[in-house]
């Protein structure tokens, strides 16, 4: 691609601290619930504490004449106008998606489900006035385990639907030369092979964002305007408008400063459809902000799989089919991405390795609990965990050491562009070097002695250590891909670049942070295509009036869509202001170069420096033809195809026989995200991106009772570890670049969180093997790790 | 949840069953519990629960669903709301009597449904809760039975040692610092109005009970 | 998130207090450190008229020593504790225990008064002040009155407390020369014990003259290990032998199962724990 400056690059690859920092750590910033309107009102929600009844009477008349309560509006009053909430992705054809109102009218299908929707003065009197409404419920029988909905004689969740089976998608892969289908691999190898059976357990997780959602909407002028801590702006607009019958011009949405998201703010939500409906209902600002219990409730879960695996090999260990059957538990509605969060991992479950043959059998199922969705890594974690987990497993069953059978079974780094058995070609990649460093930095071999003396000694706490080498694939995503696999909307990302007159910049992003750093690493681009200071440069996003165009932060795509637009768009500037440079110097664009900021004429210390340019154009005194006033550059980009970031896991944990706790001795990783925009943003993430990845491991689980209540209902039971349980990583990374897009860059947002899981289970399994243990359902607590040593001993 | 109580007694079947229709003889061993009308088969009662910090209020309804006076069994359903919309309670209770020698004995098996609040912020008790609490409430009532020859006004509940059902606690083989037999006066909770109603009500009582004690050992789970 | 709502009272002596709490009934709560009542309020899963605050009252504050007793004012907090000298001298396990609490936040917040008269059995106050034979001394409206440790705790959430009533202090006996060790066992650590134990071990000629152990979370209370302590009267400080002692710490308990651990899980923990604290603490 063409360079636009011929000066090394001074802010792309440095360590710059981040200009948002100050303000989110500080908290001194406008977040949602810091935000009012004139004459606004307050929303509670009344929720159903049963999780599956049909609603009898829903008296409302206490809590209308309560205290500083302007309204109490039910499901009755709203069924004409609230519509549906929508999914956007069929992956089927005859995919079921059943109805879901905002606020439930006839009957209820989670705990938590809203009944009715109070409007008051205060957000005190609203809360006061919620105990106010009296609702009757009929109980119906609750169904919580995917396997129990499936079976024969289940209670339907939808009887309109007929089943609790949304879809069931079956993908069939085979290289080109397999001897055919993965049922006929699987059939070979049984006879000449090995084949390798395992089921798995993805539990039910909670992301958990620092910041519970808030929105307002101001209904008063001339566009509707709802703030949301959302990381969708654009697609919220979009749907509001189809969803509610709002004209989309007359909406307007903007994400403030959001704390954090990790996919659970990826949604289009009930409580967004009640403050609008509402507000307009009223004709007034109307807030709504959740509690933290509301939030663990409500808010979509993520996870919640059961897996079946099946392995075909050789007997040297060579892999050749995989079969992998998936139930997934979407909770009692479809959401926004409903099943396409785990058909993602459909193209995952081969991960690194190469595959004749590969079957990926999805259904996706309702049960009475709340709806899941996209969690980081959305589709992509349980995939890894699969195959990792299945992979040590299989390692210990041929008695080969673990890295070794993955080296027998990855791509080699000679071997790229590769393409996978699912169709996807990794564009590059290098993971025998990732291995290499990663073994070195750990110490495997000592680790290895060590483990194996104290299983000789009998030690109470054993060693035990864990692989996880892992690829994802981010970037999401190329649109025409995104419509082959029926996902409603693109994968494209927009920007503009502004100079302003005075010289300084605007950078308009149609990406939304929510805690990335996109400010920074936008800025440390655009300085460094423009030749302007860092701190000259402000990004702007998440307003849909101010970035009227974009796709919005998931995926891992903001950096390698995002930022490549951002790239684009300078581009256009440099090229246009170079046509004026060259103007205001009389020479020749051809005859122009651009360095350091500045334009010059080759050979000659005649040059203008780019604030200079841009005033000209505005100015617009003195314009050559055919170019118009003011310098921006605009551009939208779309990948043409995934990104592939991978990398090398290893853990070790020290596991207490004696209590079952497990602790973390040492966890390396080397990654590899190809070319770095800002070190220290990276390393965030991966910090971020593996502890959230060991929460799933150790101590995360959002658990029902029998009577579909989450009995994690507060962080005292639901366990989000803190710094103190954590240990400190050692990370580092090899950098091969991504060949499909300019700065060579790939995703890195998601990768810890992929990676991390299976390297901590596979660490605890490994150091109890002498104890008869294979498996130990996540997370491991120290019960569950006990009792596995337990039961180990009586076999 | 299903939990299960048995216990043995003195008195004879058809003495026990006098007892169990005995709302006046039933009522004082749950603290706490309030009937406010009859009709029929039906009652509704609100129970005021209080335990440490913890207070919450249940207004119920419940009833017959089976009553075999010639089997000395009874079956009873019971469901209260939280008065602040804090969740609800559901309990179906059976209890059959049958001759134990001289005497009596006791099968008390109720399923219970806990939602809402207590259940979501109640760290996970709930099981050992209820099944205790029933314990105590069994405990109670088996007190009575042994010493039935006194009418029983309206009174404080009398101590039931925890082992006393017997069936499902073992015993203490080292005593535990605390105060079994205080117990039940230690757990007095507010409110203890016990208007005298119709006798035939004192199974239903006893699933009331259930899941007054219930909900407030729950409760009492912060 | 918010409460419903209610009187608030801050009195600036006992006496004023108490007689708060008289006039109001059975609608009040008292308000120590906060850390247990304003999430029950938050939650509402309480909605007390009145809330008497004893965060005036500076009588209620202190650590301090009274001849051969260790006083400890109820409203001193967990932090307070902690950081006392006095008490590391006097009541080891109560230092260490009280260091334990939550996370620095809540144990600047919280008292030990709060948390002994709350009396939640995953606490981590009452095993330690019931192993060192401590009293807790109790105001109200007919004046004050001195109830043993062994007497006070009765059962969930419930103590010897009249409705009256406010915790005035805790006296432990001093334990000084003592060694004392409390083992606390957590999933992640800012968590409720899932099983602690309190260990208190005075040795003499090298070998173990005499222990005090109790359990957090066996039971609906904090319970004393008296077999325990029996078993190791002359033991010696080693693995083996308080290995063989600490085989019978769950005896004659009734420990609660819930998604931290089930029973049987728990009366293991009981025994390593016990093992741990009582080495720790011989050792200490």
């Amino acid at each position: 691609m063409t360079a636009t400056t011929d000066a090394p690059a001074m802010e792309v690859g440095r360590d710059r601290r981040r200009k948002e920092d100050r303000r989110l750590i500080t908290g001194r910033t406008r977040w949602t619930d810091n935000l009012s309107a004139p004459g606004m009102l307050h929303i509670a929600m009344v929720r159903s504490p049963v999780a599956h009844a049909t609603i009898g009477a829903v008296n409302v008349k206490a809590a209308q004449e309560a205290s500083g309560v302007v309204a109490v509006v039910t499901g009755a009053d709203l069924a004409d106008e609230q519509g549906t909430l929508p999914n956007v992705w069929s992956i089927t054809p005859d995919q079921k998606v059943p109805p879901h109102p905002s606020v439930a009218v006839d009957t209820v299908r989670f705990a938590g489900e809203v009944v009715a929707v109070v409007v008051a003065r205060s957000a005190a009197e609203a809360r006061d006035a919620i105990e106010l409404v009296d609702v009757d419920y009929d109980d119906l029988p609750v169904v919580l385990d995917t396997r129990d909905a499936l079976a024969d004689g289940a209670t339907i969740l939808h009887p309109d639907l007929g089943t609790n089976e949304s879809a069931h998608l079956v993908l069939d892969f085979q290289t080109e030369g397999a001897a055919g289908n993965v049922d006929a691999v699987i059939e070979t190898a049984s006879k000449d092979g090995i084949v390798f059976e395992r089921e798995y357990e993805q539990q039910r997780l909670i992301p958990a964002f620092m910041e519970p959602r808030s929105m307002l909407c101001d209904p008063t002028g001339e566009q509707i305007v709802l703030w949301s801590a959302t990381q969708i702006p654009h697609v919220l607009r979009v749907l509001l408008a189809l969803s509610l019958g709002v004209s989309e011009s007359k909406l307007r949405v903007v994400a403030p400063d959001v704390g954090g998201g990790f996919g659970g703010k990826l949604q289009v939500t009930p409580e967004e459809f009640i403050t609008v409906l509402v507000a307009r209902r009223l004709g007034k600002p109307c807030k709504y902000t959740e509690t933290r219990s509301e939030s663990l409730m409500v808010a979509h879960h993520g996870r919640a799989q059961h897996q079946k695996l099946t392995l075909a090999a050789k007997k040297d260990g060579t892999v050749t089919g995989l079969k992998v059957e998936l139930e997934a538990d979407m909770g009692a509605y479809l959401s926004l991405l409903g099943g396409g969060t785990p058909t993602l991992g459909a193209f995952m479950f081969n991960a690194i390795y190469k595959f004749d043959a590969y079957r990926f059998d999805l259904r996706t199922v309702f049960t009475n609990k709340a709806w899941t969705d996209a969690y980081r890594g959305a589709g992509r974690p349980e995939a890894t965990f699969g195959i990792e987990r299945l992979m040590d497993d299989f390692a210990h069953e041929l008695g080969m050491d673990p890295l070794e059978l993955r080296e027998k079974n990855w791509i080699r780094h000679e071997e790229f562009p590769f393409t996978t058995v699912a169709g996807l070609e990794y564009d590059s990649g290098n993971y025998e070097a990732a291995t290499a460093k990663a073994k070195e930095l750990f110490g495997y071999d000592e680790l290895r002695a060590e483990q194996a003396e104290r299983r000789d000694r009998k030690d109470p706490v054993q060693l035990g250590i864990g692989v996880s080498t892992y690829t994802e694939m981010c970037g999401l995503a190329p649109s025409r891909i995104l419509g082959a696999l029926s996902y409603a909307a693109g994968g494209w990302e927009h920007a503009s670049v502004r100079m302003l007159p005075t010289g300084k910049v605007e950078v308009i992003t149609g990406s939304s942070a929510h805690g990335q750093g996109h400010e920074t690493a936008w800025s440390q681009i655009a300085a460094d295509a423009l030749g302007v200071d860092f701190d000259d440069i402000e990004v702007l996003h998440g307003d849909t009036a101010v970035a009227s165009r974009g796709m919005d932060t998931y995926g891992s795509r903001s950096l390698v869509v995002g930022g490549m637009a951002v790239v684009a768009a300078a581009e256009k500037v440099v090229e246009k202001a170079k046509v004026i440079a060259a103007h205001m110097l009389e020479a020749s664009p051809d005859d122009v170069d651009f360095a350091g900021g500045a334009f010059s004429v080759r050979g000659t210390d005649q040059a203008k420096s780019m604030a200079e340019v841009a005033f000209a154009a505005f100015a617009a005194h003195d314009l050559p033809d055919g170019v118009e006033p003011t310098l921006e550059g605009d551009a939208t980009i779309d990948p043409n195809t995934f990104s592939y970031p991978h990398g090398t896991h290893l853990c070790a944990v020290e596991v207490d026989t004696e209590t079952g706790q497990v602790t973390i001795r040492k966890y390396v990783c080397v990654d590899d995200i190809g070319k770095v925009v800002n070190p220290l943003i990276v390393e965030g993430q991966v910090h971020g991106g593996v502890v959230q990845g060991i929460a799933q491991a150790l101590f995360e689980e959002a658990v029902y009772d029998e009577s579909g209540t989450l009995v994690t209902g507060s962080f005292t039971d639901y366990l989000v570890p803190s710094a103190a349980d954590l240990p400190t990583m050692v990370t580092d990374r090899t950098e091969t670049p991504a060949t499909t897009n300019p700065l060579g860059v790939k995703g890195v947002g998601e990768a810890g969180t992929i990676a991390s899981t299976p390297a901590v289970v596979n660490a605890a399994v490994d150091a109890l093997r002498p104890y008869g243990v294979d498996d130990i359902t996540m997370p491991l607590s120290p019960q569950r790790v006990w009792r596995a040593i337990q039961d180990g001993a009586d076999r | 949840m299903e939990l299960q109580h048995r216990f043995t007694v003195p008195a004879s079947v058809d003495t026990t069953w006098e007892l169990f229709n005995d709302l006046e003889q039933v009522a004082p061993c749950f603290p706490g519990a309030t009937l406010t009308s009859t009709d029929g088969d039906d009652f509704a009662g609100t129970v005021k629960v209080k335990l440490g910090p913890i207070s919450l209020q249940y207004n119920g309804t419940g009833s017959f669903v089976e009553r075999d006076a010639a089997n000395h069994t009874a079956r009873f359903e019971a469901r209260g709301k939280d008065k602040r919309g804090n969740g609800t309670a559901k309990a179906a209770v059976r209890t059959v009597l049958s001759a134990a020698g001289d005497g009596t004995a006791v099968e008390v098996t109720t399923d219970l449904a806990i939602t809402g609040k207590p259940a979501q912020f109640g760290r996970g008790l709930m099981q050992d809760v209820s099944d205790k609490l029933l314990a105590t409430f069994v405990g109670c009532l088996s007190d009575k039975l042994n010493d039935n020859d006194q009418p029983a006004p309206a009174r404080q509940p009398t101590a039931g040692q925890p082992s006393k059902p017997a069936a499902n606690e073992p015993a203490p083989q080292q005593p535990p610092s605390r105060r079994p037999a205080e117990k039940i006066d230690a757990l007095d909770l507010g409110l203890t109005v016990l208007p005298v109603l119709a006798r035939r009500f004192g199974p239903a009582a006893l699933a009331l009970a259930a899941v007054a004690a219930l909900t407030w050992w729950l409760l009492r789970r912060r | 998130m918010i409460p419903a709502r209610f009187d608030y009272h801050a009195p600036t002596t006992l006496d004023e207090a108490v007689r708060l709490l008289a006039e109001a009934g059975d609608e009040a709560k008292v308000l120590a450190g906060g850390q247990s009542l304003l999430p029950v309020l938050r939650l509402r899963l309480a909605a007390p008229e009145v809330v008497v605050d004893l965060g005036r009252v500076d009588e209620l504050r202190g650590v301090r020593e009274d001849g051969d007793t260790l006083v400890i004012g109820a409203m001193t907090s967990h932090a307070e504790v902690a950081a006392s000298d006095a008490v590391r001298r006097h009541a080891r396990v109560l230092s260490e225990a009280a260091a334990t609490v939550a996370d620095p936040q809540v144990r600047h917040r919280g008292t030990i008064g709060g948390a002994i008269a709350h009396a939640d059995p995953a606490g981590d106050m009452p095993a330690p002040v019931l192993a060192l034979g401590g009293e807790l001394v109790v105001g109200g409206p007919g004046g004050r009155r001195t109830v043993p440790a062994d007497d006070f705790f009765e059962d969930l959430f419930t103590t010897a407390l009249g409705d009256d009533e406010i915790l005035v202090e805790v006296r432990i006996p001093s334990h000084q020369g003592w060694g004392g060790h409390y083992a606390k066992f957590t999933r992640v650590a800012q968590q409720w014990s899932i099983v602690a134990v309190a260990a208190a071990v005075r040795t003499e000629g090298g070998s173990i003259a005499e222990a005090k152990v109790a359990l957090t979370n066996m039971g609906s209370t904090a319970v004393r290990a008296t077999a325990v302590e029996q078993a190791l009267v002359g033991a010696e400080p080693s693995d083996e032998a308080v290995r063989a002692a600490a085989a019978q710490a769950a005896e004659g308990t009734s420990p609660p199962s819930d998604i931290n651990g089930d029973a049987d899980f728990r009366r293991n923990l009981a025994t390593v724990l016990t093992r741990r604290a009582v080495l720790a603490a011989a050792g200490s």
